[in-house]
């Protein structure tokens, strides 16, 4: 198979699964699941046999649209990082794709489900391989509208459906910025072209405009739930595990890294010291909120809030390949742990609070380990795929900020402890309600996709062993940071205090809260300090309050104006001439032949008469 | 005197290639095939006639369109005269006569169900059709005004035969009578234009006259010459005037709504799109061959044209209810966009491929529309209201979806391929500097959305208890039927999402 073939196959397989899906009509239940397990298999082995004969690079381009002599492309473009993020994607996706075999089991709407994923999966791949940013944002508007589809999976609650509102409409405020964003770069640059734009601003460093840039990441903040529009995140979690996993932890919210990661050299400096300020602030921020959470997966949504900040302020520090790393090792130790979650939840009866659980290591020996395992590589233990990606992380900050330095490894204090919490309480101690004390292990088709992400998530941080020469940039990044005047000393600082986090942060969470406790102490000892932390800086207030107090009178306002003068004056009084005028011209329509026959002379009697100039 | 006359004969006669012909020639002996068929096998299989006649059609059709697309070489020699000045070849009638053959072709495939349930004869329709066909055909690689009038007149004749074909019904008759006046009455002035200017070019007292008044390009010389002359101004009118019939511009369209209401569904479907296409295509052969020296004397008049078509059509459709009616008056307000196209062909060289994408579009956009209605299986379509479509969804998925691709897509909503053919348009429009034109064009493009947003409401909407509901309980549809709605349906929604397929076509 040639590549380009490879690639289009790739691309079109989910859509074509996606389409069967629904054309399976009742046998839908039934066969969707194995329709969808098939599609996963068949993408993860095209993905292999693609990375397998993938020169460096590979870019397709056809005519889109020829005008004259303005001309419009669509293509494809797949060099080291796309290919990358490839594998990961359809690595995790089989292995959730799996896991909801076993979880959707029970559930009604398996068609719509799978067929979402499938619809979901062909519009990340689009992502992936488009070449210009008009086509990153047509697919990213189809992850958008996938992952609206798929939170608002459970639609008869009223959470899940205004979750999936919200999630929608906070990501449009982002898309919007995005979307000027593309028309001022096709503007300035003429192109928006991924490759044409490189070379172009290589060439003319002038074009590159600020301004321009805080419009692009726009759409940044919006897919990666940055602050001021982080607030769809844990909302999103009303939809079904499986789909956090994949959509809400390992790619789409990726998707807004990896955007940032193809157009890093339009982005002036001005623009990267805002993201990796915002970076930080994010991952201290997410990290405190998680504290006040009692929901397994609102905290694990916290923690990734805290993770994308953690990756969105490497790449503001200018290491984009370290945060590509991050992104790929996070990807795989969260979807296990949203999958360990999905685990404990279905076998507590879809018991969502920590707080009545409890003992369910002895229960579920497997998905507790593997989520233990997953929580190592979270709070970056030595030996754990997460340790590799966040020492270099803090590697690189101690070189190029000491504050923003210290904010980071706090925060890796915070994720311990967060983590700590959450693993003390569900797992160890005694069950604190029926549903944990009746729990039992989860059949093997959900237990292997952990087994086979834990494997991952210890292991994937050795980037030095990746196939197909995977991850170029990681590599040149780090060997960059190796070669810093001092690293010796820097490692070894970085070492002792990233020890330091996961051990004070664990040791502190058991001391503090205790095995399987079935209240949360802080609330209970600081009951101020835990309003706070659960009112997350007020900023979901904030919106309501903009809302219901700006918004909504301006909208008041303005459908005013609609109701009187668009649609009264205007648009009625329009359509009105345009009515009156038609029941004129129908009037002409009398039927009578000879009366047409006279209008045909007058109409040519008329035209002769203003074609030589008499009116 | 009688050998030069032999001469003459011979010398012409050397550029007869019957060869290039070979398309239209298969067509024409196909219908004559069919007619026998069904004359001699009169009496006792009747069941064989029903069934075998339309396949046979069907396969002449796809033969021919094989032929066209696999053997170009064959039948199309370009830029030379053949027949003696009678037919020239040029890409883009080439592009005409496999659109021709299309619209042929779907107009075959909806009209089955029709003739069967009205037992009406399908010999004859089958014969016209393929007949009109063959005639479109030659219409387009017309480069001389008799042969362009012989053909022009093999189609109108087998049309005022296919308008009033539902000989029970009041309203075919009525549609048959009022086609027939009045396109006796187009061909008249038509006829009277193309004297005048054979006239004129022959005196001899005229600077530059010549023999064969007839000849485009000798025609186009003489004009050149005598772009001021009264009579040559007069002539030019009278053929644009006739033209202009056909395409039903203002104000000429008057019989569009009646005869659109009254012919047989797949009789409109021809007339809305062969016909226009025909009109619209001979148009701009005429404009920039033989009346290109008029430009001056034209440009006016086609801008008044046009600003008239497009408000009268759209204008008029507005609270228009009855569906056959909407879909005349919405016809006209297309005819005014292409005419935009046709004025800017004057200056854009583009502006005729955009003309061409802009009707394949509107053929496959209005055959899905026509499709769906006849599918539809109403008793009869004449009476049919946009409040008849209620529940169409409901009753027939496939049906509502047809429907609403092909409504949106005759809108221009995106990304639908009649989006991509207006923005070409009002783009060639633009750059040939039609601002005043663009500005009414794209009111007119409001406007419409104003009726054809209420059609496609209605599609979705679920009708009261109390609504006469003119459509049947239950719509199937047969196989090929299914097969036939989600071509088009791919093909109008692929040439939104890819424009430049359309490349390997054209």
């Amino acid at each position: 198979m040639d590549i380009l073939t490879n690639l289009l196959s790739l691309l079109f397989l989910p859509l074509g699964t996606s389409i069967l899906i629904i054309a399976l009509g009742k046998h839908r239940k039934k066969y969707a699941p194995i329709v969808a397990f098939m599609s996963a298999i068949g993408a993860l082995s095209l993905s292999y046999i693609l990375l397998k004969n993938l020169p460096e690079s590979v870019h397709y381009s056809w005519e889109w649209l020829a005008f004259g002599d303005s001309k419009f492309y669509i293509g494809i473009l797949l060099d080291n990082i796309g290919a990358t993020m490839l594998a990961m994607v359809s690595i995790v996706a089989l292995c959730i794709v799996t896991f909801s075999i076993g979880y959707m089991s029970d559930d009604a709407a398996k068609g719509r489900f799978f067929a979402g994923v499938a619809f979901f999966m062909f519009s990340m791949t689009g992502i992936i391989l488009a070449d210009n940013l008009i086509m990153i944002f047509l697919f990213w508007e189809l992850v958008g509208f996938s992952s609206y589809l798929l939170i608002g999976h459970y639609f008869q609650k009223e959470e899940a459906k205004s979750a999936s509102q919200k999630a929608f409409i906070v990501n449009r405020i982002g898309d919007f910025g995005f979307l000027i964003g593309i028309i001022l770069t096709y503007w300035q640059f003429g192109t928006t072209n991924i490759e044409l734009l490189s070379i172009q601003s290589g060439i003319d460093p002038s074009l590159m405009s600020t301004f321009i840039g805080f419009l692009l990441i726009c759409g940044f903040i919006g897919k990666s739930a940055q602050f001021p529009l982080h607030v769809w995140l844990p909302d999103a979690m009303a939809g079904p595990t499986p789909v956090s996993a994949l959509i809400h932890a390992a790619t789409m919210v990726a998707a807004g890294i990896y955007l940032l990661i193809r157009i890093d050299f339009i982005l002036t400096s001005q623009v990267l010291l805002f993201i990796a300020y915002s970076g930080t602030f994010v991952a201290l921020f997410a990290g405190f909120c998680a504290f006040a959470q009692d929901d397994i997966k609102r905290i694990l949504a916290y923690s990734t809030l805290s993770q994308l900040g953690y990756m969105a302020a490497i790449f503001g520090m200018g290491y984009s390949g370290i945060a590509l790393f991050h992104l790929i090792t996070h990807a795989f130790f969260k979807a296990l742990l949203f999958l360990g979650a999905g685990a404990v939840i279905h076998a507590c009866h879809h018991e969502q609070s920590i707080f009545k659980m409890g003992g369910l290591f002895k229960k579920m020996p497997i998905t507790s380990i593997t989520f233990i395992i997953g929580t190592l590589a979270l709070c970056g233990v030595y030996g754990f795929s997460g340790f590799y990606s966040k020492d270099s992380i803090l590697i690189a900050a101690n070189d190029y900020n000491s504050t923003l330095f210290y904010f980071l490894v706090f925060g890796a204090f915070m994720t311990a402890g967060y983590m700590g919490r959450l693993i003390w309480i569900v797992f160890f101690g005694k069950a604190n309600s029926e549903a944990a004390s009746s729990a039992h292990e989860v059949s093997a088709v959900m237990t292997v996709p952990l087994i086979l992400l834990s494997g991952f998530a210890i292991f994937v941080g050795l980037n030095a062993y990746w196939p197909f020469g995977l991850g170029a940039s990681i590599v040149s990044d780090l060997d960059h940071l190796h070669h810093l005047s001092g690293y010796k000393e820097i490692h070894k600082w970085v070492l002792i205090l990233g020890s330091a986090a996961w051990i004070v942060g664990l040791g502190v969470s058991l001391i503090f809260y205790g095995k399987g406790s079935s209240e949360d102490r802080l609330q209970l000892k600081f009951p101020k300090v835990f309003a706070f932390l659960k009112g997350r800086l007020w900023v979901d207030e904030l919106y309501q309050y903009y809302v219901n107090h700006i918004q909504k009178p301006v909208a008041e306002f303005l459908s005013f104006v609609d109701e009187v003068i668009l649609r009264g004056i205007i648009v009625r009084g329009g359509a009105g001439l345009v009515g009156v005028l038609g029941v004129g011209f129908r009037l002409l329509q009398v039927g009578k032949i000879n009366n047409y026959v006279l209008w045909f002379f007058v109409g040519l009697l008329l035209f002769w008469l203003y074609g030589i100039d008499l009116f | 005197m009688n050998d030069s006359y032999t001469n003459f004969l011979r010398e012409i006669s050397l550029t007869n290639d019957w060869l290039l012909l070979m398309p239209e020639i298969i067509l024409a002996l196909i219908a004559f095939a069919i007619l026998g068929i069904d004359l001699f096998l009169k009496s006792k299989k009747r069941v064989w006639r029903e069934k075998y006649l339309m396949p046979v059609a069907i396969c002449g059709y796809i033969f021919v369109l094989g032929i066209l697309f696999l053997d170009k070489s064959t039948f199309y020699i370009e830029n030379i005269s053949h027949f003696g000045g009678l037919i020239e070849q040029t890409d883009s009638n080439q592009f005409m006569r496999s659109f021709f053959v299309f619209a042929s072709l779907f107009v075959t495939l909806i009209s089955g169900q029709f003739l069967s349930k009205k037992s009406l004869p399908k010999a004859e329709y089958l014969h016209l059709i393929l007949l009109s066909c063959a005639g479109f055909m030659l219409l387009v690689q017309c480069s001389h005004f008799i042969s362009l009038f012989v053909c022009l007149e093999l189609v109108t004749v087998a049309f005022y035969v296919l308008v009033a074909f539902q000989r029970t019904n009041v309203l075919s008759l009525e549609a048959g009578l009022k086609y027939l006046t009045l396109g006796g009455l187009s061909t008249a002035i038509l006829l009277f234009g193309i004297v005048l200017l054979y006239g004129i070019s022959g005196n001899p007292e005229m600077n530059g006259f010549i023999n064969d008044g007839f000849q485009f390009q000798a025609l186009q010389s003489f004009i050149g010459l005598n772009s001021d002359n009264l009579i040559v101004q007069l002539g030019a009118l009278f053929v644009l005037a006739g033209i202009s019939f056909k395409i039903g511009l203002v104000p000429f369209q008057i019989w569009v709504p009646d005869v659109y209401q009254g012919a047989p569904t797949p009789t409109m479907s021809f007339l809305a799109v062969a016909s226009k296409a025909a009109g619209v295509f001979v148009l701009i052969q005429l404009l920039q061959g033989p009346f290109l020296a008029l430009d001056a004397f034209l440009i006016p008049i086609l801008s008044v044209l046009s600003v008239l078509t497009i408000l009268f059509g759209n204008i008029s459709a507005t609270g228009q209810v009855n569906i056959k009616r909407l879909i005349g008056l919405s016809g006209i307000s297309h005819a005014g966009y292409l005419l935009l196209g046709v004025i800017a062909s004057y200056t854009i060289p583009q502006a005729l491929d955009v003309v061409l994408f802009y009707l394949s579009l509107y053929l496959l956009s209005s055959f899905l529309v026509f499709a769906s209605l006849a599918y539809m299986d109403n008793e009869d379509d004449s009476l049919l209201e946009t409040k008849n479509y209620q529940g169409l969804y409901k009753k027939n998925p496939l049906l509502g979806v047809a429907s609403l691709i092909g409504i949106a897509s005759l809108a221009g909503v995106p990304p639908l391929g009649g989006f991509i053919a207006k923005v070409l348009l009002f783009i060639v429009a633009y750059q040939a500097g039609l601002y005043g034109l663009l500005a009414v064009a794209i009111i007119g493009v409001v406007i419409s959305i104003y009726y054809y947003f209420a059609w496609i409401r209605s599609i979705f909407f679920i009708p009261n208890e109390d609504n006469t509901d003119c459509l049947k309980e239950v719509i199937t549809l047969t196989a090929p039927q299914k097969i036939i709605l989600i071509i088009l349906i791919g093909s109008v929604s692929l040439a939104g999402l890819y424009p430049s397929l359309l490349n390997f076509f054209i």
